[in-house]
């Protein structure tokens, strides 16, 4: 794959180089197989914790297995525009280090960080008091160190960043947590691998606030019935109301601790 | 927070200088360390999956992450049997209120050059070593650093990270085909790099401040840098050769307090050196 020659900025390989290219024959299987250890409705473990960056005002590290990623949360800082805004500006922006995933991912290549910053944008935007920052910005600056399906990162973004805000001490509506579904023929897998996710016919994000039993966004793709749907929806909504509880114990831990 | 703790705080930030000269006077720095000591370094290796090899390190609070990814290209035409390596750092805006999001910053330019000289001088990974078939393939390492948590020193902390994760990584057995001109892997067959090991490097930064007392800082912090008058950044080998040595001045040079007269010069100079020989033999082990 062609990087851009004339960036002075970085240091530059070779005009061209591509994967490596593997023998035939003993490839993965990349079929819909059995999990092996969970459940369909078991979602992987999380490991979460805030304040493991110490320039910033909150930030998270959340790793579920093969998605790590870190966030961080800068401000309420004044706004750089200079016209006026009564409510706050919420500004996410997710970047993947180009390790993150199976290809390289050059820099500045795709679009795929800005469309995953939507989603976690919308995923938190209504439950953070934006009202009550005039005149700022809040800056949640996402870091994707290890991609095991683009779900399972909007997934994991949304608590991140929300686990971050909470340690920024900015104020909520609640916490938000989210959850991912992935649909083949009648069978759910809940929290799919990257491989899951490939092979199924369609995928469901849900991100909620437990606490106030409100959804904040759905976020569907593929070719799935609206029941479906709507159980992969109660059933995302019964994990995210176990992992409030994952991001509820972190943070008070973490307060216990000196 | 108690309100004594809040002054402090505030004081820190207006101003630095008067802060850090007060812990300087006492003989300590602001996070408890001597003026010469280094702070704690973790290696971790390996954890990602999707690297061929990698390495986390945390340096105090400075966090980095090294991900080498290989990839095949052709050869340049002069030199038809070396390989590539790039190595490149990020400073994203997540890991301190100093950088902003966008292209690469200057510090991380500047940063990235420094660590690719290191690299090529120490020659820990001889190109030649990298070539597939000659003039036709060769492997080409991508060297990705990522700074996580930027409290200071960034150098230090991403060379052993990139020389944990060169370390670490592995690559396919690799074989060229004359007759269809493609390279196939392995799926089996990994094999290491080739590593000349005894030529690994580690970096070791110092800084000296002014003030009313003149101190060498090792392993300075975040809070350190930008209060700094000069730097010294030496890069020590296994064996304990200096491969190179940077004196750079910075920061506010106001009225002659950054120079140094020569002789006071090459004086802490030749401290710096045996403090990084020293430091460097632990730092080493870390690899072992």
């Amino acid at each position: 794959m062609a990087q851009n020659p004339f960036d002075r900025r970085r240091i530059n390989g070779p005009e061209e180089s591509f994967l490596p290219v593997f023998e035939p024959g003993q490839e993965r299987p990349t079929t819909w197989n059995a999990r092996c250890g969970r459940q369909s409705t078991d979602i992987r473990q999380i490991f979460l914790q805030p304040g493991l960056i110490s320039q910033a005002n909150g930030s998270a590290y959340i790793e579920t297995e093969k998605t790590k990623l870190a966030c961080a949360v800068y401000g309420p800082r004044q706004s750089k525009s200079t016209t006026y805004s009564e409510k706050g500006k919420l500004n996410i922006e997710v970047k993947f280090a180009p390790f993150s995933c199976t290809r390289r991912r050059y820099p500045l290549h795709d679009a795929e960080d800005r469309s995953l910053a939507v989603a976690i944008h919308q995923s938190i935007a209504s439950s953070v008091r934006l009202e009550l920052f005039p005149k700022s910005t809040i800056d949640v600056f996402i870091t994707i160190i290890e991609n095991d399906g683009i779900e399972g990162c909007v997934a994991s973004g949304a608590i991140a960043a929300s686990t971050a805000l909470a340690d920024a001490g900015i104020e909520m509506f609640g916490l938000v947590t989210s959850c991912s579904a992935a649909v083949r023929g009648d069978d759910i897998r809940l929290d799919p691998t990257e491989e899951e996710t490939n092979t199924s016919d369609g995928v469901v994000v849900v991100a909620c606030m437990p606490a106030l039993s409100s959804i904040t966004n759905v976020w569907q793709s593929g070719r799935i019935t609206a029941e479906v749907t709507l159980r992969c929806m109660e059933m995302c909504q019964d994990r995210c109301i176990d992992i409030h509880s994952v991001i509820a114990h972190s943070l008070s831990s973490m307060n216990k601790a000196p | 927070m108690s309100s004594d703790a809040l002054r402090a705080q505030i004081f820190q930030r207006l101003h630095p200088h008067a802060y850090l000269d007060r812990f300087l006077a006492e003989g300590v720095r602001p996070d408890g360390r001597e003026s010469c000591a280094w702070r704690d370094v973790f290696v971790n290796v390996g954890s990602i999956s999707t690297a061929d090899g990698s390495a986390l390190v945390r340096m105090g609070k400075t966090i980095v992450v090294c991900g080498v990814k290989a990839e095949i290209a052709e050869p340049e035409l002069d030199s038809p049997d070396l390989g590539f390596i790039v190595p490149n750092i990020d400073l994203p805006a997540m890991c301190s209120p100093k950088f902003k999001p966008g292209p690469p910053s200057e510090e991380a330019q500047v940063l990235s050059e420094r660590l690719n000289d290191a690299l090529v001088r120490s020659n820990i990974l001889p190109l030649d070593t990298l070539c597939i078939a000659s003039g036709r393939a060769a492997w080409c390492l991508y060297i990705d650093t990522t700074c996580l948590n930027y409290d200071g020193n960034a150098f230090d902390a991403a060379l052993v990270a990139i020389m944990a994760a060169l370390g670490n990584t592995t690559l396919p057995q690799a074989t060229f085909d004359l007759d269809t001109s493609t390279t196939t892997c392995s799926r089996d067959v990994h094999v290491p790099l080739s590593l000349n090991k005894i030529r690994r490097v580690v970096g070791l930064s110092f800084g000296c401040v002014g003030g009313s007392t003149p101190t060498l800082l090792a392993d300075p912090t975040s809070f350190e840098e930008p209060l700094l008058t000069s730097t010294v950044s030496i890069v020590v080998d296994v064996e304990g050769g200096v491969v190179s040595v940077e004196r750079g001045t910075m920061g506010e040079n106001d009225g002659g307090q950054g120079e140094t007269s020569a002789s006071q010069d090459t004086g802490s100079l030749g401290e710096c050196i045996l403090m990084a020989k020293e430091r460097a033999v632990v730092l080493h082990k870390l690899f072992e």
